[in-house]
């Protein structure tokens, strides 16, 4: 009973956070509804026993990519009002591309009732390690069976490095002067800093 | 199937902050709607602390290099996360499980190095 | 799962990942002043990955022994052929980069990075049997690709290409994957011959959103009409080293991809997906031609091209057999060297200043003042238009007659009637170059590798490539026999 109230508190709570996601006029209350909807998300996930994906989504979606939508839009110079012209512009094109959609939403529901889902029916499937839990059983396929993916999706974060820096980063200016060399500082000696002289009376010192 | 039981006190912690929480906004509002006058006009509403209207929009333009920190946060996230199932699915895994996880690391420690390299990670 | 067997399967992605690690290091360290240096080891990378595959394909290695990592990957002699063609195209536009962003100021030493990495994804998308693997590659190759187009990021035309791209290939990633969760529902299984087996013969209403879904996520990534849009914009915004590679080596992947994914996955609905492939066809031929005859920018004029040529890939495909299939890769090989070829000598033109001759206006009486790029283009112009005895005409004729023999009579009539068309815009560039007054603008000489890259197209297109046609066509065919044992 319990887990039918936590399911639909969660569902009813994602759908409207989500709905508030594309209606709400300002681009950082839409990344605020962004991250509930998220949270929910969450919530769904462990109510079907994925935990780790639960773990994920706060972790990685609300704790990183939520942040990232949010510099992302402060970022940009949006103009409200031009935004919302055009919103009135092009409605009738997106009530179109809408029906569309909601013609495809409604003939994949026909679908799905046309045919029968046949999760972990192939032969090849892994079964289970009984007695641990989720969390343990992604770790005994992702490591073993799925490296050659988990490598090469490492392979895919390193060009959102590289991808990231080649496009954004820019050498500053004078960023070079004041880059502290450690290795200098190091094998800096007194010797090449100080100098002891011993001035005659009324000579002075020649630097 | 996870035992969902385990939950169930985060499930009431998160009722009983939703409850508070929408009377801490809510019935702040209510009372005063209730007790207190409320006839707003123009001049009330207007800026009043420097004498003039704000020149620009507050919310000005984010540096780019902002967005440079969060992606590399993003993608060394990521990689903490891959890290929590690989920790407690070790013993199942063994050494196949560990040198994967290894090479994994090497790669993104080369993208480390590379953005140390380049000046990424300094703000000037 | 025997790991040592598997690891000596994918040994060219291994070689390149390895390399592409080190190269990022040196591209750290030595900066931008060594790209030159960093250039040529990627590209000796890339050909010590093509020696390494060489040996799959002429052992015709197929079936079970060519399957690593329990079935996800497959180096068969398909892959191994698709994968050869890819690192060739790769090696060239590292090679023709260098003088290209020299001459900007803009030289950067990831760019021979980044080409090697999407390279890997590109050699994993040939190799998938598996839809997640097929997914880990698409969006490596992706990711890479949609940097490389905004390389010049102070260009506003660079960076708007890249834009565009990234939005509307995440667009095409969103579907594509919808399409996998829904064929995972359906048939319990992402690999390859597990899902044909579920399916069997028929294809119920879901599987077949499914197939739709898929293929429509790969079609963008052909730039097959309807999907094209972005093609124009991107393959003209890009850097012209960068364009050459969109247009040679990812078209190969995907295409080679799309081939494998219909034939393996969908063995048993080739009627379901070949309306869709002969429409695809049909249209990317029709819209290629048509679209090309207004441009004046030779880059988008290139860019209309590519996508006609899909569309006599697809035909290949469409005929889902294995002379089809050979055909289509037989195809392929002609098609990289007439693009590579093209760009090449789009990379030559150039005035004193340094400012690229792009359009049509500027080629105009091409001939008397360079006389080799103007020869140059007209034999590509001629075969990419498919007019005997250069090798595009071979290639369409394979095709062509491919799909006669699959009973396809009407789609061949209709290609070949479309074929005419798009001859029109190929001439009318010879016709520029060769019979308009000058323009009054110098063209400089330029580096000798783009020279040698030319000269090396030209020939192998030239009535002389005939004398290649049968080892070619033997080599297509065990290439194409990999996908039917399996199937």
């Amino acid at each position: 009973m319990i887990q039918t109230f936590a399911f639909y508190l969660f569902a009813v709570l994602l759908i409207a956070s989500a709905v508030l996601v594309i209606t709400s006029r300002n681009p950082v209350h839409a990344v605020l509804w962004l991250i509930v909807a998220f949270f929910n998300g969450a919530g769904l996930m462990v109510l079907v026993g994925a935990e780790f994906i639960a773990a994920l989504l706060v972790i990685v979606y609300v704790g990183a990519v939520a942040v990232l939508f949010l510099f992302v839009v402060m970022m940009l110079d949006i103009d409200f009002a031009e935004l919302r012209a055009g919103f009135i512009r092009h409605f009738p094109l997106g009530v179109l591309i809408a029906l569309v959609l909601l013609a495809e939403i409604v003939l994949g529901v026909g679908a799905y009732r046309a045919g029968a889902l046949e999760l972990g029916a192939a032969g090849v499937a892994a079964e289970p390690i009984a007695g641990r839990s989720n969390i343990d059983n992604i770790g005994a396929l992702l490591y073993t069976r799925y490296l050659f993916l988990f490598e090469s999706a490492g392979l895919i974060l390193l060009v959102a490095m590289i991808g990231a820096i080649v496009l954004t980063h820019r050498e500053r200016p004078g960023s070079h002067k004041t880059h502290q060399n450690i290795d200098r500082q190091v094998r800096r000696r007194p010797q090449d800093a100080t100098v002891m002289t011993r001035p005659d009376v009324g000579q002075g010192v020649e630097l | 199937m996870v035992d969902l039981s385990q939950y169930l006190p985060i499930l009431i912690f998160l009722g009983i902050a939703l409850a508070l929480s929408t009377a801490f906004v809510f019935l702040p509002m209510g009372v005063s709607q209730l007790t207190g006058t409320h006839n707003p006009t123009t001049e009330k509403l207007s800026e009043y602390e420097c004498g003039f209207p704000a020149f620009e929009d507050p919310r000005s333009r984010f540096d780019v290099r902002f967005y440079l920190v969060a992606i590399l946060f993003i993608v060394f996230d990521l990689e903490a996360a891959f890290l929590f199932p690989w920790a407690v699915s070790l013993d199942l895994t063994g050494w196949p499980g560990w040198i994967t996880m290894m090479v994994f690391l090497f790669e993104l420690v080369v993208g480390f190095v590379y953005a140390w390299k380049k000046g990424a990670l300094e703000w000037e | 799962m025997n790991l040592t067997a598997s690891l000596s399967l994918i040994a060219p992605e291994l070689v390149l990942s390895a390399s592409s690690l080190i190269l990022l290091l040196m591209a750290a360290w030595m900066g931008d002043r060594h790209t030159q240096t960093i250039s040529w080891l990627a590209a000796l990378a890339l050909a010590a990955a093509t020696i390494l595959a060489v040996p799959a394909l002429s052992g015709g290695a197929s079936g079970l022994s060519s399957e690593a990592f329990g079935g996800q990957f497959r180096a068969d002699a398909y892959a191994a052929f698709a994968k050869i063609l890819i690192y060739i195209a790769a090696i060239a536009s590292i090679l023709v980069a260098p003088a290209f962003f020299e001459r900007l100021r803009a030289m950067r030493a990831e760019y021979p990075v980044l080409i090697v990495l999407a390279t890997i994804g590109m050699s994993i998308m040939v190799s998938a049997n598996d839809l997640m693997t097929l997914y880990i590659g698409l969006e490596l190759n992706s990711l890479a690709s949609y940097v490389l187009a905004a390389f010049l990021r102070n260009e506003t035309r660079s960076a708007e290409a890249g834009l565009k791209y990234f939005v509307l290939g995440a667009l095409a990633s969103g579907i594509l994957l919808f399409g996998m969760s829904l064929l995972y529902g359906f048939t319990g299984t992402t690999n390859f011959a597990g899902i044909e087996s579920a399916l069997g013969g028929g294809a119920q209403t879901g599987a077949l959103f499914g197939l739709i879904f898929v293929l429509a996520g790969l079609a963008f990534k052909i730039s097959a009409v309807p999907f094209h849009m972005w093609t124009p914009d991107v393959y003209e915004g890009a850097p012209t080293p960068v364009t050459l590679f969109f247009a040679s080596a990812p078209k190969v992947a995907a295409v080679t991809l799309t081939a494998r994914v219909a034939l393996e996955a969908f063995g048993g609905q080739v009627e379901a997906w070949r309306q869709i492939v002969v429409f695809a066809a049909l249209a990317s031929i029709v819209v290629g031609a048509l679209g090309a005859i207004g441009q004046t920018n030779l880059k988008r004029l290139l860019a209309y091209s590519s996508i006609n040529n899909v569309g006599f890939l697809l035909i290949g495909l469409a005929a889902a057999s294995l002379a089809g299939v050979a055909a289509m890769l037989a195809y392929l090989v002609v098609y990289v060297a007439m693009t590579l070829g093209s760009f090449v000598a789009l990379l030559l033109l150039q005035d004193r200043t340094g400012e690229p001759l792009e359009t049509l206006g500027d080629i105009a009486g091409l001939s008397s003042r360079s006389p080799g790029v103007a020869w140059s283009l007209l034999v590509l112009m001629f075969s990419l238009a498919g007019i005997p005895p250069l090798m595009g005409f071979w290639a369409k004729f394979v095709v062509f007659r491919a799909a006669v023999e699959a009973d396809l009579l009407l789609l061949a009539v209709i290609g070949i009637a479309a074929s005419v068309i798009g001859a029109f815009y190929y001439i009318k560039v010879v016709k520029v170059m060769f019979f308009d007054e000058p323009a009054d603008r110098e063209v400089a000489a330029a580096g000798g590798v783009n020279w040698a890259i030319l000269i090396a197209a030209v020939l192998f297109i030239s009535p002389l490539g005939y004398l290649l046609t049968g080892w070619l066509g033997t080599l297509a065919n065990t290439a194409a026999s990999a996908l039917f044992i399996a199937a």
